[in-house]
């Protein structure tokens, strides 16, 4: 519609607007008088209106038709029902807002009853599983546990030492390289179920600088992948393979005994 | 509608008496406002008989601030016999709009009319209406 087309549209509208508030029909209505409302051309339209409908309430009816109107109403409302609340566009649209807000509010919710220190640093790192080639890893084959000594001495990298759960395993190649935070993490991978370890810093309090431990292992999941993660000497080890969590949990299972 | 009680009161006792035969026969119709259309039809046809209103020229005026007090003025069937001698479809549009009981959608239902057309009737129903009074009450406007 064009503006002129608009204002006639308006005009229109507010030469028809509502003595009584409760006839405001539809939204175009409300805006119109809205817009209009307290201008003096349309406040003596309004008083007009009123001072005519008021004599017309006046007019007297014949006696045998008024007593059909007594205490009843001229035209009766349509009663709402519940199906026709829940039928209303606005209502059905509010719901399904409101649902879908709960839904992401409860997503988060049960997102964040899972994190722990460290677990955005996992996540990426899983992503970083994901992309690995093993021709990218320096080709070494020797226990996972005997690596400490070769972190420690090649890039002085303290405390960072593969759990005994893991540290039979026999190792395909590994790395050590900086991620996009300069944190220094070492990556290994072994011969058993194509699996990679990934040994890198713990999340530290921002202002303490303290170590924010967690017990045990926990586990993070990113596309297919999962990890199991735990905290030792201000160190996270993580150990991941393409699978579910029960793939891992023989493993883990192996300390407990 | 009619400006006239007894006719009015044929129509009403009319209206009432096809609601009646329809809903005997089962076959009253599921429209909201197919009565007061009924009723709107009878009141047109009722009246074809009377005098018909010139189509002349009326005269018209800015609705002033003034209209409400000249309206109190005013007896309820003077303003009755006014509308019901304005031409159809004015007439149906000034009759109910001013019975305050429709919203303007309602209204285009059962006048079966636009809302430029309905726009146009109520506006011009004031602005004469202001003439009149204004002629009834000073004999000529105020400046």
């Amino acid at each position: 519609m064009t503006a002129l087309g608009l204002l006639r549209r308006r005009r229109a509208l507010l030469n028809c607007a509502p003595i009584s508030q409760d006839h405001l029909a539809d939204r175009s209505m409300r805006a119109a008088v809205s817009r209009a409302d307290g201008s003096d051309e349309f406040v003596n339209q309004q008083n007009f209106d009123r001072a005519v409908a008021e004599l017309i309430r006046l007019v007297p009816l014949p006696p045998e038709s008024a007593e059909w109107f007594l205490d009843k109403e001229a035209v009766r409302r349509p009663k709402w029902t519940w199906r026709r609340i829940v039928l209303n566009p606005a209502v059905l649209a509010i719901s399904i807002a409101l649902m879908v807000i709960a839904g992401v509010f409860t997503f988060q919710v049960l997102g964040r009853l899972n994190d722990f220190p460290g677990s955005a640093t996992a996540r990426k790192l899983l992503t970083v599983a994901g992309s690995t080639r093993s021709v990218t890893l320096d080709p070494v084959s020797a226990e996972a546990g005997t690596l400490s000594d070769l972190f420690f001495m090649k890039h002085g990298l303290e405390h960072y030492d593969v759990p005994d759960e893991f540290a039979d395993f026999r190792t395909i190649g590994c790395r050590v390289f900086d991620d996009d935070e300069s944190q220094r993490i070492a990556q290994i991978w072994v011969a058993e179920k194509r699996m990679q370890f990934f040994l890198f810093p713990a999340e530290r309090d921002s202002k303490t600088g303290t170590v924010l431990a967690f017990p045990g292992w926990r586990y993070v999941h990113q596309e297919g992948w999962v990890g199991a993660v735990t905290e030792h000497n201000g160190v996270c080890f993580m150990a991941v393979l393409q699978g579910r969590e029960k793939d891992l949990e023989p493993y883990l299972s192996k300390a407990k005994e | 509608m009619l400006g006239d009680l007894r006719k009015a009161q044929e129509v009403f006792n009319t209206t009432l008496r096809e609601a009646a035969v329809r809903a005997a026969q089962g076959v009253l119709p599921t429209e909201s406002f197919w009565l007061f259309r009924e009723a709107r039809w009878l009141c047109l046809e009722a009246s074809k008989t009377d005098l018909q209103p010139e189509s002349l020229e009326i005269e018209e005026h800015d609705v002033a601030p003034r209209a409400a007090s000249q309206i109190k003025q005013l007896e309820p069937a003077q303003l009755a016999v006014w509308i019901s001698a304005a031409p159809d479809p004015q007439r149906t549009a000034l009759a109910l709009f001013y019975l305050d009981e429709f919203n303007y959608l309602e209204i285009l239902d059962i006048a079966e009319l636009k809302l430029s057309m309905l726009s146009r009737c109520l506006s011009q129903g004031r602005r004469q209406l202001q003439a009149w009074l204004d002629a009834k009450h000073t004999g000529a406007p105020e400046i």
